[in-house]
C-alpha cells in the first residue's frame, strides 16, 4: 500500500474538515471507553487479567524465535506448508506463485493487516488476479480505493449515502437504499458469489499457537471462516509476533483481545484450525499455506528498545482512546497502522525519516499505555524515537530548536545563566503584551495564539518575590 | 519533621508566580515552613520530551545537586514530579553514581495534593468558597502518579463548595508542551473540547493541578470564554491573599 506518512500534517488538516468523520470520532473515547470498562469488569479482577495478558505477550516475544520453530513443526505435522518471507516483496511473490500454479484469477480475502502492510492487493491486481476483500468495512474501503480508517472499522467514517452509491456502481445493488440491513444484504449477495467461485482464500492470523500448530482468527462477520472453509486452497499470512506459546495462553489473550477491541466478551466468530481438511472432515481447504512475513521484525527483535513494539495484538484499544486520533482519524498516519499503534509500528518498520510527525504529534498523555493489554509503553517509545532524531541531527522541527536547547542545556545547569537569560528574554516577550496577556506573537511560538492567550512573563518571578518578601514573611509568622 | 523544600516549575516561576506564592501560603497555613533553593532552574522535561537527552541530563544533575539533601520536596506540578521520580533514574542509568542519587531522590518528591493528603494526612485545609467546582485530571498526575482522589478530597472539604463532575475529566487537554505549538491545529481542538466539558458541567470554577494544563485551558478561556475561570488547586486552597493573617 502507498506510504503517505510524510504528509501527516496536510492529511490531518484535511481530515479535520470532514464533519461526518468528526461526529463519529467524537463518540469514540466516551462511548468505547465506557463499553471497554464495562466488559473488562466481567473479569473478577480486570487489572490481573490485563497483567496476565501483558505477561503472556512479553513471554511470547522473548521466546519468539523458538516458538516460531515449534509452531512450524506442529503446523507441518498437521499438514500445513509453512513458508518464510523476508520482506513484503517475497511474501507477495509467494502468494502470486501459489495463485499462478493453480490458474487462479480471483481470490477472496479476510481482513489482514500484514497484507495491508505488504500491499498484497496491489501486487495481485498487477498480475491480473482480482482480490476481493470480504470484511464489509474492508470491502467498502477497497472499492473506494482508500486505506483503512480504523483497524476494526476500516470504513466506519464513510457515510451511508456514499456506501449506497458505491454498491449501486460496484456491487450490483439494484435499488437505492440507506437501510444498513439492505446494504449488508447487497454486499452479502455480491460476496457470496465470489466465495462460491473462489479457489483461493487469503486470511490473516490473530494468533498462531506454537504447541499445536493451530491458527486462530477472530471476527464478527463470518467471512474469515468462509475463507478458511470454502476455497480449495487457503493462504494465511502472518507476522512472526503472532505466535503464542500454548492454547491456554491464546484463550486468555482472546478474552482480553475481544474486550479491548470491540468491547465484546467474545467476538461472533472465533475459528481455531489446525492444518487443512482431513479425509473425514466435511469442510476446510484441501491445502493450507502459512506465510510468515518478517518484513523488519527480526531487526526490531534485536533492538532492546523496540522489541516491545512486537507485543502489539492489534486490538485497537489505543486508537479508540487516543485523544489525538479522536481529532484526526486514521488516514493521517499514512500506512497500515494508525493511532498510537501506528505511531509505534510505522516508524519502527518504515524508518524515522518519513514518519517524524507520527511520534511527535503526541501529548504523551499515556492513555494508550494505560489501556494496552500487551504492555507497550507507547510514550517511552516516542521519546526514544525523538531522541534518535536528535542524535542523527534529523530533528524535523528545525534549527531554531537545536540552538534553543543547546543554550537551554547550559542555562539549566547554571542558575545565574538561567536567570540572566530570562531577564534578557522577558522584555522582548513583554513587547507583545497587552493588559497582562499576549494575544499574538511572531516566531517559533506563534502557533500557540490561534485560539489561546498567554500571560505576559512576570516582571517579578517567583524567585524575585521569594527574595524580596515571601521568605521574610515566613520568618515573621 | 525535616526540611520541606519547594520545587517551583519554571512555568510557575516565570509565567504564574501567583501559583508559587499560593503554594507557600497554603503550606504555611498547614504549619509547614518551606525552604526554597534559589539556584533551582528547570527539571528538564521540555528537553527530554523533545529528544535532547544530553541537555535533559544536565538539568537533572543540577536538580539532584540542588535538592539532593532535602527530606521532602513538594511541587505544584505533577509532570515535573513525574520527571524527577520516573525519568531521572532512567535518564542517568548509564552513570551509576548519579543513577543511585536519582533513585534515592525519587521517593522524596511529591505533588502538592499528594503531599498534603497522603503525607500530612490532611484533607480539610480550612478554606472556603461559595459555589460549584469541577476538576481536570491532568495526564501525568492521574496516570503517572496515580493521584486523583487527593485533589478531589481537598476540594470537597472546602467550606461552601459543591464538587460537580465533569465529563471526560481524564481526557488530555491538548497541551503537551511543544505539541501545543507545533500541532496547534490539533491542540486547539482538544482544548476547545475540554473547555466545552467545563462549560457543560455548569461549575463556577475549574480547578487544575498542573501548570501546563492551566496555561492551556486558562489561555483558551481568556480568549473565548473570559467570564469563566480556571485556577490552580494551590490558589483555590490558599484563598484570597487578603484573608491571610501574617
Amino acid at each position: 500500500m502507498k506510504i503517505d506518512t510524510g504528509n501527516f500534517v496536510r492529511n490531518a488538516k484535511l481530515e479535520m474538515q470532514n464533519q461526518y468523520a468528526r461526529t463519529f470520532l467524537s463518540l469514540l473515547p466516551p462511548y468505547i471507553a465506557a463499553r471497554r470498562v464495562k466488559v473488562m469488569g466481567s473479569f473478577p479482577d480486570p487489572a490481573a487479567a490485563q497483567e496476565l495478558s501483558r505477561a503472556i505477550r512479553a513471554e511470547a516475544v522473548a521466546r519468539m524465535p523458538d516458538l516460531l520453530e515449534e509452531f512450524e513443526k506442529n503446523a507441518v505435522a498437521a499438514g500445513a506448508r509453512v513458508l518464510w518471507a523476508r520482506n513484503a516483496a517475497e511474501a507477495n511473490e509467494m502468494v502470486l506463485s501459489i495463485a499462478r500454479e493453480r490458474n487462479v484469477t480471483m481470490v477472496t480475502k479476510g481482513k489482514s493487516m500484514i497484507s495491508e502492510e505488504t500491499g498484497l492487493n496491489d501486487a495481485l491486481a498487477r498480475e491480473g488476479i482480482e482480490p476481493f476483500e470480504t470484511d464489509l468495512g474492508e470491502f467498502i474501503a477497497q472499492q473506494l480505493g482508500r486505506p483503512p480508517f480504523h483497524i476494526v472499522g476500516p470504513a466506519i467514517n464513510v457515510p451511508v449515502e456514499e456506501v449506497c452509491d458505491l454498491f449501486m456502481k460496484k456491487a450490483g445493488m439494484q435499488e437505492e437504499t440507506t437501510d444498513p440491513v439492505e446494504l449488508g444484504y447487497a454486499a452479502r449477495l455480491f460476496l457470496r458469489d465470489k466465495f462460491r467461485r473462489a479457489r483461493l482464500g487469503i486470511t490473516g492470523v490473530n494468533m498462531a499457537v506454537a504447541d499445536t500448530g493451530a491458527i486462530i482468527n477472530v471476527e464478527n462477520e463470518g467471512n474469515i471462516r468462509f475463507n478458511k472453509s470454502s476455497p480449495r486452497t487457503q493462504v494465511s499470512v502472518m507476522s512472526p509476533e503472532k505466535v503464542v506459546p500454548t492454547t491456554t495462553d491464546a484463550l486468555h489473550l482472546l478474552r482480553v483481545l475481544c474486550r479491548n477491541c470491540t468491547g465484546q466478551s467474545i467476538s461472533a466468530y472465533v475459528s481455531i484450525d489446525r492444518g487443512p481438511r482431513e479425509p473425514a472432515e466435511i469442510d476446510g481447504p484441501e491445502e493450507l499455506f502459512i506465510i510468515i512475513v518478517d518484513n523488519g521484525r527480526s531487526r526490531l527483535y534485536h533492538d532492546p528498545k523496540l522489541r516491545e513494539a512486537l507485543r502489539c495484538i492489534r486490538c485497537g484499544a489505543c486508537l479508540n482512546l487516543c485523544p489525538v486520533y479522536a481529532k484526526i482519524g486514521g488516514y493521517p498516519y499514512g500506512w497500515a497502522y494508525s493511532g498510537p499503534m501506528g505511531q509505534v509500528l510505522n516508524p519502527a518498520l518504515l524508518g524515522l525519516e518519513e514518519t517524524s510527525d507520527l511520534f511527535n504529534a503526541c501529548t504523551l498523555c499515556g492513555t494508550c499505555r494505560e489501556v494496552c493489554p500487551a504492555g507497550i509503553d507507547h510514550p517511552a517509545i516516542f521519546l526514544h524515537y525523538r531522541a534518535l532524531e536528535v542524535k542523527r541531527k534529523r530533528r524535523s522541527s528545525g534549527r531554531w530548536e537545536t540552538i534553543l536547547f543547546g543554550v537551554w542545556g547550559t542555562a539549566a545547569a547554571h542558575s545565574a545563566v538561567w536567570r540572566f537569560l530570562y531577564r534578557l528574554a522577558r522584555p522582548v516577550l513583554a513587547v507583545f503584551g497587552n493588559n497582562g496577556k499576549i494575544e499574538a506573537m511572531p516566531g517559533p511560538f506563534a502557533g500557540w495564539f490561534g485560539a489561546r492567550d498567554l500571560p505576559v512573563p512576570a516582571r517579578r518571578t517567583f524567585r524575585d518575590q521569594w527574595r524580596e518578601s515571601l521568605s521574610k514573611q515566613g520568618g515573621a509568622s | 519533621m525535616g526540611t520541606v523544600s519547594l520545587f517551583i516549575p519554571c512555568t510557575v516561576d516565570f509565567m504564574m508566580p501567583r501559583v508559587g506564592i499560593a503554594t507557600v501560603r497554603l503550606l504555611r497555613k498547614l504549619g509547614i515552613e518551606p525552604c526554597y533553593h534559589e539556584q533551582q532552574t528547570c527539571c528538564g522535561q521540555p528537553a527530554l520530551n523533545a529528544g535532547y537527552l544530553d541537555q535533559a541530563r544536565k538539568a537533572a544533575k543540577h536538580f539532584i545537586d540542588t535538592f539532593g539533601d532535602d527530606d521532602v520536596i513538594v511541587s505544584p506540578s505533577g509532570s515535573c514530579v513525574a520527571m524527577v521520580k520516573y525519568h531521572y533514574p532512567e535518564l542517568l542509568g548509564g552513570e551509576p553514581v548519579w543513577c543511585r542519587r536519582a533513585e534515592d531522590l525519587s521517593a522524596r518528591v511529591f505533588e502538592l495534593s499528594q503531599y498534603i493528603v497522603d503525607i500530612l494526612g490532611i484533607d480539610d485545609v480550612g478554606a472556603s468558597f461559595n459555589g460549584t467546582v469541577t476538576y481536570h485530571e491532568s495526564c501525568q498526575i492521574l496516570r503517572r502518579l496515580g493521584v486523583s482522589r487527593q485533589p478531589k478530597a481537598l476540594i470537597e472539604k472546602v467550606q461552601g463548595t459543591t464538587f460537580v463532575p465533569m465529563e471526560q475529566a481524564d481526557m488530555c487537554c491538548g497541551f503537551g508542551g511543544e505539541f501545543s505549538v507545533r500541532y496547534n491545529f490539533i491542540s486547539e481542538e482538544m482544548v476547545r473540547e475540554k473547555a466545552g466539558y467545563y462549560l457543560k458541567s455548569g461549575a463556577d470554577l475549574l480547578i487544575v493541578s498542573e501548570p501546563g494544563c492551566l496555561l492551556n485551558i486558562a489561555g483558551y478561556l481568556s480568549r473565548n470564554n473570559p467570564e469563566k475561570t480556571a485556577l490552580h488547586l494551590a490558589e483555590f486552597l490558599a484563598g484570597p491573599e487578603t484573608d491571610e493573617n501574617t
